[in-house]
């Protein structure tokens, strides 16, 4: 992977970059309705309405507005939410750390466990235990995650008691130090099986065929008749090649994260992103709609960008000039 | 409950063991204004009132309105180990729907910044458990003759909670810097008529007015005017962007520890709190849960100990189970005393005509709308003003009542014939062509889609075709307020606690402005306009209700709006706590065991 | 000899998928007469669990919930055609244009495909209908205009390899016009793999409506899996059935049309087409 690539690869996400800029601008402008009204409640004047509009630069020209916009975004200032004041920026730092904590936690969870039971279900290829995983895989993928959701929070968090209800803490203790991180661990676990399992199950049903293909390849009869172990064939050569599919859609799949992230966050009130999209719904809070959605878009890119560096280095086939 | 008996009681339902008497089968939800879920939890988005308060004005129940004996309250509390006393209560877990965004609840009528914070600041003067002014932060007023001078003393012996003392400095900040520039309730109802805001001395502030001004005691409360501390905000450039916002400094019975957003909000007790002997609890907890019905979850669970509102349904379980009490309101978070209110736009021809609007009226059996939307927690209207308004609310007037075949009567006579079970058509209305049928649209947040399910079936029956628009709230009050592209549609019009503030806006000429929740219906009266100036400038709390009274009976009789139902909230927790109230300070006197 | 009992395996799993497509635009298409109720008609007592009179219930205003999830497959069927077709024209134009005419034409359309690729399609559905109010109609165009680049990129792949085969030259040497030799000889081609990937796609349409509905988005005046779902997040602990019915019929559709994509995946694998590029593709615009 030259480095002429990785520039060219660069260079060819501006773009896409002012492109989704524009799309989302143009779009909540395009909207019906006045975002001052949604902040300033019922019962004020014209006048004060007029007023507040001002302090937004909302009675500027649209094109003027973007102008503005894009100058700013560039600087990294995504503006000031509408409705509390404060910057976009920091009101996305604040619940960020969150709602990584959720998404990285469940991309690794379901990268380990599409794996092994890509690897499972290929080795058994065939065999009962194939079937029996295939149709729970495919279940868990046609369910809406908000059913996953509240099922497992009322049958194993309510019934069974085993993890907590709602948050990302315990209300009731302040506890600090290791306690806390243990506290936020255990909070976690019931988002992260929710929002793991259908990526657990994409994982595996795009590994399992590459891999059973793989093995069908006459290296892996050769391999064996060698007298290497089939674990090892598995594990350690099948695996590598049939693993690319897989990668080539990390970028995507934390484009899938965040989406579930925020019917995972309502659900069980985890302090994100996700609830803080809802909040700015509600109140047709313009820039940090538009925040978020760059946000997301742009984690998409990068995590492509990533995805596709990575893909180079692991697939030797592939040569960029 | 339903119907009479309890009726008026609800009002001061208050400690209403839903269990007992008030309510059976009356479960609660919908707020009003809250949205979608009729959940009373503190959402969001509302309707009408968009905002506001979510709690009421302040009551406390009790007794003491300036002097609370050390032993007034409750509960088994230890004994106070310090300062003021109080303590003891332990830790109680609220659970809010909403994300408070900033916690000064003087420069927003957010329903989730007021949910958060009124405990943390204290107004003027209170609500106590009859619904009466008595001191908060004053200590006495007096009001001049001529009802346009309003003079009050303050306590002595108030501190912040970062120790400064309060002062009549305070006051007129508060005023001045943040309600009158940025409370848009406040902003409407005192720019032009306030003249100007005095400090003789540290325990005096005088407001002058330019003429007459009734209503000012029933603003004064913590959840329309919370005092904040100028001294805080000092050198702030914009008080809404101030990074003491998320810092608040206030003289409430609790103060503020720490804020995570969309997470929680921590509160402790305030050890130099001026009511002697309170707080009871040592730390009051706000978690942020945005779904209703996992609130509950968290209440089951024992996460959370107290809940602004459940659904229905929930209510019931919750109720057999014997370890919940609950509290009935008509205090919901998004405001108080809301009707939920049919406006008829007043442009259109077809509604013009009175006996449409009153045919449609008699077609609306809104006991329906009481048991099905709401389980049960409200009140069928009396009146257009809510009877959570006793000086103003008028109970024996001649409102429509549920009748289908006065309704076919009423549209037969006007024109609108019928064949059949079908829509009906003009044949000879005045000023509508022939062969019309009589289809009107009607608008609603799509939280209300409830309200339009059942209407649409009601007037289907006597032969009004209904068609449901739902429209998200910006879009809703463009086509409402600022078009005005609509037939009919459903409000939830808070009343607040006084009809100059929450109702006179819905009434009068000048209000049909591109404004939120104004005068939906654009209705014109030149006598309501008079009478609605003239109820302002009465000081005399009985002059003013005979004033409204008059207003209701032209309301009623010309039915501009149609009121379907009064909407409560009610709260529910764990029985290992006590001391409640159903508005103002709710957790003031309150304390939980283990 | 295990080669054929997947085979067999496969397709029992591929003519289950395509019963439970069956059953549902059987629902759709004969709604009125499986469910003659009303579903919003608020006859019903409410709030009543399932029993012989109200097989799935009824709901807090008194409306028969297996009228509406039967009435709902309507919903569903309309979006799920809806933006398939959306996708399908697009993606199938924007793939053979890209493919066929190359160079510039080529690069844009690329470039694009890459912009509408990675647009955030499920935070740009919530805001739509958040700013633009509910409705089916702006679910299928915000879903149907951002979900083509997958299918683009098939196609063009599928129309590249094709272009270098012979007879697309002799065909052109006869004198065939463009727009014949792409409708006779490329379309054919594609088919198979666009099928696949639409449905996957559909799928994808059907879970986020449900998602938008259960945030609370749905356009109340439409009977729909979403709007019931959304309906029922106040009674989760009190009436089960009104989100367990619902929700049951939005996975079997999803589940359905997996299994036909799978199967027709599993055709094209075996006869070395592009399986495996359609299998990648999809995912990654799945989920």
């Amino acid at each position: 992977m030259s480095a002429r690539y990785v520039w060219r690869r660069l260079l060819q996400v501006l773009p896409v970059v002012a492109g989704i800029v524009t799309v989302g601008f143009v779009l909540v402008h395009l909207a019906p309705g006045d975002p001052v009204l949604a902040i300033a409640g019922q019962d004020g004047d014209a006048a004060y309405y007029a007023a507040m509009r001002a302090k937004f630069g909302l009675d500027q020209p649209l094109l003027t507005q973007f102008a503005t916009y894009l100058g700013n975004v560039i600087r990294g200032d995504l503006g000031t939410s509408v409705a509390q004041g404060r910057q976009v920026t920091t009101l996305i730092a604040e619940r960020l750390p969150a709602t990584l904590l959720l998404t990285v936690t469940a991309l690794v969870v379901s990268s380990i466990s599409g794996v092994i039971i890509g690897v499972f279900t290929a080795r058994r290829h065939q065999q009962t235990a194939d079937t029996a995983v295939s149709v729970l895989l495919l279940t868990t993928y046609a369910a809406p995650v908000f059913w996953l959701g509240q099922l497992s929070l009322i049958v194993l968090a309510l019934w069974l008691d085993l993890f907590p209800v709602q948050g990302m803490v315990s209300a009731r203790s302040s506890a600090t130090g290791l306690s806390r991180y243990i506290d936020i661990g255990w909070h976690l676990v019931l988002p992260v099986s929710v929002l793991a399992a259908k990526e657990t199950a994409v994982v595996a049903r795009l590994l399992r065929p590459a891999l059973v293909e793989q093995l069908a390849l006459p290296y892996a009869r050769t391999a064996r008749a060698k007298g290497l172990t089939t674990r090892r064939i598995v594990w350690v050569h099948a695996l590598r090649r049939a693993l690319l599919p897989a990668v080539s859609i990390v970028g995507a799949r934390v484009g899938h994260l965040f989406a579930g992230t925020v019917i995972v966050e309502i659900i069980f009130g985890w302090p994100g992103i996700g609830r803080l999209l809802l909040t700015a719904i509600q109140s047709r809070d313009h820039p940090v709609l538009l925040g978020l959605f760059l946000l997301i878009a742009f984690s998409v890119i990068i995590a492509n960008l990533i995805t596709d560096f990575v893909y180079t280095l692991l697939d030797p086939r592939i040569t960029y000039a | 409950m339903r119907g009479s008996s309890c009726r008026v009681a609800v009002l001061v339902c208050v400690v209403a063991l839903l269990s007992s008497a008030c309510s059976t089968a009356d479960e609660p939800d919908a707020d009003p204004d809250v949205a979608t879920s009729p959940t009373a939890a503190a959402t969001a988005a509302d309707d009408s009132v968009t905002e506001a308060t979510q709690a009421p004005p302040n009551a406390d129940a009790d007794d003491q309105s300036d002097t609370p004996s050390p032993t007034s309250t409750d509960t088994e509390t230890e004994p106070a180990t310090e300062d003021t006393g109080g303590g003891g209560g332990g830790t109680l877990v609220v659970a809010i729907s909403q994300d408070p965004g900033n916690l000064n609840p003087a420069i927003t009528t957010s329903g989730g910044t007021h949910t958060a914070s009124e405990i943390i600041y204290n107004g003027l003067v209170r609500y106590d458990e009859n619904l009466e002014i008595v001191p908060d932060l004053a200590e006495s007023w007096d009001v001049t003759d001529d009802g346009a001078t309003w003079t009050f003393s303050l306590r002595d012996d108030v501190v912040w909670h970062d120790g400064e003392p309060f002062t009549s400095e305070d006051v007129a900040f508060t005023f001045e810097e943040a309600l009158l520039p940025f409370q848009s309730r406040m902003a409407a109802s005192l720019t032009g008529v306030l003249e100007s805001i005095e400090t003789p001395d540290e325990q005096t502030v005088v407001f002058n007015f330019s003429e007459p001004y009734g209503p000012l005691l029933q603003q004064l409360h913590v959840s329309d005017a919370p005092i904040l501390a100028a001294h805080v905000y000092e050198g702030v450039e914009d008080i809404q962007t101030a990074d003491a916002n998320l810092e608040p400094v206030g003289t409430g019975p609790f103060r503020f520890v720490s804020y995570a957003p969309d997470s929680e909000v921590r509160l402790e007790r305030n050890p130099d709190y001026f009511k002697e002997g309170l707080p009871l609890l040592d730390e009051l907890v706000m978690q942020i849960i945005p779904e209703d019905s996992n609130q509950v979850i968290a209440l089951e669970a024992g996460e959370v100990d107290w809940l602004w509102g459940a659904p229905g349904p929930d209510l019931e379980r919750l109720e057999a189970t014997g370890d919940y009490e609950f509290l009935q309101t008509p205090f919901n978070p998004g405001g108080a005393n809301c009707i939920m209110t049919v406006s008829f736009n007043l442009d259109r021809p077809i509604l013009q005509d009175q006996a449409v609007r009153t045919a449609f009226a008699h077609a609306l059996d809104r006991d329906v709308y009481l048991e099905r939307i709401l389980f049960g927690s409200g009140r069928v209207a009396e009146a257009p003003i809510s009877s959570g308004i006793p000086f103003a609310h008028a109970d024996d007037l001649d409102m429509p009542t549920f009748d289908p075949e006065r309704a076919n009567t009423l549209l037969d006579e006007a024109g609108w014939v019928r064949d059949g079970e079908g829509v009906r058509m003009a044949a000879g209305v005045e000023g509508i062509e022939d062969g019309t049928p009589l289809q009107m649209n009607f608008l609603s947040f799509p939280s209300f889609a409830d309200y339009g399910e059942v209407m649409r079936q009601q007037l289907a029956d006597v032969g009004i075709d209904l068609t449901l628009e739902p429209a998200e709230r910006e879009a809703f009050i463009e086509r409402v307020f600022v078009a005005r592209d609509f037939d009919t549609n459903i409000i939830s019009y808070c009343n607040q606690t006084d009809p100059e503030i929450g109702v006179r806006r819905m009434y009068i000429s000048s209000n049909i402005q591109p404004i939120p929740f104004s005068n939906s219906s654009g209705y014109v009266n030149p006598d309501v306009d008079a009478l609605f100036d003239q109820a302002r400038s009465q000081v005399e709390i009985e002059e003013r209700g005979d004033t409204y009274r008059e207003i209701q009976e032209i309301l009623v009789e010309e039915l501009p709006y149609y009121w379907i139902v009064e909407t409560d909230a009610i709260r529910v927790y764990t029985n290992r706590c006590s001391g409640f109230v159903p508005f103002g300070h709710f957790a003031e006197e309150a304390s939980c065991e283990g | 000899m295990p080669r054929q009992a997947e085979r067999n395996a496969g397709r029992g799993a591929q003519w289950l998928g395509a019963a439970l497509l069956l059953v549902i635009g059987v629902c759709a298409f004969l709604a009125p007469l499986i469910a003659p109720t009303d579903p919003f008609a608020l006859d019903a007592p409410v709030l009543q669990s399932p029993s012989p009179a109200f097989p799935m219930g009824t709901d807090d205003l008194g409306r028969d919930v297996f009228s509406a999830v039967v009435h709902g497959a309507r919903a569903s069927s309309v979006m799920a055609l809806g933006s398939a077709a959306l996708i399908g024209l697009v993606g199938i134009a924007v793939g053979i244009v890209s493919g066929y005419l190359g160079r510039w034409v080529d690069d844009g359309l690329m470039r694009l495909t890459e912009l509408v690729q990675v647009l955030p399609r499920f935070f740009l559905a919530i805001v739509v209908v958040a700013l633009f109010g509910p409705g089916l109609d702006r679910i299928i165009v915000v879903l149907g205009i951002t979900s083509w680049p997958p299918l683009a990129r098939i196609v063009r792949a599928e129309v590249l390899s094709m272009r270098s085969q012979e007879y697309i030259d002799s065909a052109r040497a006869l004198g065939a016009r463009t727009g014949r030799i792409l409708w006779y000889h490329l379309l054919p081609g594609v088919v198979p793999g666009a099928a696949a990937y639409l449905s996957l796609a559909v799928a994808q349409v059907l879970l986020i409506e449900a998602s938008l509905g259960f945030i609370g988005l749905s356009d109340p005046t439409v009977m729909s899996w979403g709007l019931l779902v959304g309906n029922a997040r106040d009674f989760i602990r009190s009436a089960w059935w009104l989100a367990m019915f619902p929700g049951a019929a939005i996975a079997i559709a999803v589940l359905g049309l997996n299994l036909v994509a799978d199967g027709v995946v599993a055709r094209l694998t075996r006869r070395g087409g592009s399986g495996v590029a359609v299998s990648t593709r999809s995912s990654h615009s799945a989920a």
